[in-house]
């Protein structure tokens, strides 16, 4: 399987308190993937080193098979980029920034563009400075929609969004990857979002990469386990512990664990300790043992 | 693509364009039209004065032009950290020059208008035997002395903040220089010395000092 992005050993140092290191991440071509992590984590600075906005001083980047920043140009004609914060020139009206992106992007589509301005329900003439933030939040999903990319790179596209504009905006980006297999790399801290769209997860914390996995998996692999009659000390399991938790009576241990399939039980029979029950986690709720995890295994950040 | 930015500029800059074509053309008339009533011969000498002293508002109005179009190309990148710029599909070094490209054209109004107003008031007015107009070289002063300042405040503008530290920091430098060997009670004299660095021959700013004079002996 090809790469959309790639990186390798990444290491940028941005001021004196934050860096990140050793950032190796793998998008696969055509996948959705989901950028987690909590805020100053790192996200948007990964963003801006895959797009060549930032220079890595160390470590190699490839985005749609272009060394990045050396080929940045090119890729860029085929990457579509929804940033944290809009930076759109505030006194251009709708029309004049759609006719500014149609000048520099060969690729722009002015019937998705006018399509989307009627899904939308933008108006031409409205200045952008005069647009709320739900205006602008749609307005930038259309203009990196128009060009048709091959790449969509959205760095919390519905942050700040109510849900109705936040489902439209969601609504064209599945739609416009359902008609052109795009590859999504969106980066966001609304875990409960994400979980619906994506197939890949990649966590971030305190610059390096937690965790990549196929949604599947981090979904269907991170358990929390009710154990009775532990022992003092616990033989080899079969699936990876990740936390231990004595409960309040003390009579029992809550463990999360990851790599759980349910041939597992098979572990717990006829021995100790023994198992009580197996409860889901859902997204939210794995990235948070995950991180609490990471941050256990490095507290020093 | 100049088009679209060409039109960018247009925009951000065209509430002051009219206004300051209006004076560049206006000023050559009041040279020679305000207080000037005659052709007689001793009439020569109060012309040549209130040419020369009109004359200072061409240095100024170059000046004025070449911050306004070299700051409005990049102001409102500025505003938004130039990550519009940078993640269009294009060279960094060829969006510089399309910014650059695009403020030169509109420069062009007010060189034109500067040009005409001289031409015309000079056509107009009856001068002195012993005086002759010089429209053409005051416009091509006016033109170079646009270019010189618009080149220099783009390059500015276009800088980072720290790009901007260091330059006022240079200043800061040289003017406590110059305040410590006052206190000292030292000659040297800093400011005056850099001032004539770069508006002496072959200083960069030349252009900008001497009489403008639109009519001369």
């Amino acid at each position: 399987m090809s790469n959309a992005i790639e990186t390798h050993d990444l290491r940028y140092r941005a001021g004196r308190d934050f860096e990140i290191r050793d950032l190796s991440l793998a998008v696969p071509t055509g996948s959705i993937y989901g950028f987690l992590g909590p805020n100053g984590s790192g996200k948007t600075t990964t963003i801006r080193l895959v797009l060549g906005l930032l220079r890595p001083s160390r470590g190699s980047i490839s985005v749609l098979n272009r060394t990045i920043p050396g080929e940045s140009t090119a890729a860029l004609a085929e990457t579509g980029y929804v940033p944290e914060r809009p930076h759109l020139y505030p006194s251009f009206t709708v029309d004049e920034i759609l006719n500014m992106h149609r000048a520099f992007f060969t690729r722009w589509d002015p019937a998705k563009a006018a399509q989307l301005v009627e899904t939308f329900r933008l108006r031409l003439n409205q200045k952008i400075r005069n647009m709320s933030k739900g205006e602008t939040g749609k307005l930038m999903m259309l203009l990196a929609l128009a060009q048709r990319p091959e790449l969509l790179v959205l760095d919390e596209p519905t942050d700040g969004l109510d849900p109705v504009v936040r489902r439209d905006v969601l609504m064209a980006l599945l739609e416009f990857v359902s008609e052109h297999g795009a590859t999504v790399f969106i980066s966001s801290h609304l875990v409960h979002e994400l979980e619906r769209i994506c197939d890949w997860v990649g966590v971030m914390d305190d610059g390096h990469l937690v965790a990549e996995m196929p949604m599947q998996a981090f979904k269907s692999g991170i358990k929390r386990l009710r154990v009775e009659n532990v022992p003092a000390i616990v033989a080899q399991t079969p699936f990876v512990i990740l936390a231990r938790d004595t409960d309040a009576l003390g009579n029992s241990e809550v463990w999360t664990v990851r790599g759980w399939q349910d041939p597992m039980t098979q572990y717990f029979e006829g021995s100790t300790p023994s198992l009580r029950e197996v409860v889901d986690l859902d997204l939210e709720e794995g990235f948070v043992e995950l991180l609490q995890v990471a941050r256990e295994r490095h507290p020093e950040g | 693509m100049l088009r679209i930015i060409l039109y960018s500029q247009w925009k951000w800059s065209r509430g002051w364009l009219l206004p300051v074509a209006v004076v560049g053309f206006a000023i050559p008339y009041f040279m020679l039209r305000v207080g000037y009533s005659g052709e007689r011969y001793w009439d020569a000498a109060g012309l040549l004065e209130q040419v020369a002293a009109w004359g200072r508002g061409y240095p100024a109005l170059a000046a004025a032009i070449g911050l306004l179009v070299g700051t409005s190309a990049w102001i409102h990148d500025h505003r938004g950290d130039h990550v519009y710029a940078l993640v269009l599909p294009t060279p960094r070094w060829y969006y510089v020059l399309l910014r650059y490209t695009a403020g030169l054209v509109l420069l062009a109004p007010a060189m034109i208008t500067v040009f005409l107003g001289a031409l015309t008031a000079t056509w107009f007015t009856t001068l002195p035997a012993g005086i002759y107009a010089y429209p053409i070289q005051l416009a091509a002063r006016f033109m170079l002395a646009t270019l010189l300042a618009y080149s220099l405040f783009f390059a500015i503008a276009s800088g980072t903040q720290r790009a901007a530290g260091a330059v006022l920091t240079i200043v800061g430098i040289v003017v406590v220089t110059q305040l410590l060997a006052g206190i000292a009670g030292s000659d040297l004299n800093v400011l005056e010395a850099a001032f004539d660095r770069i508006t002496i021959w072959p200083g960069p700013l030349e252009v900008f000092v001497g009489r403008w004079m639109l009519v001369d002996l």
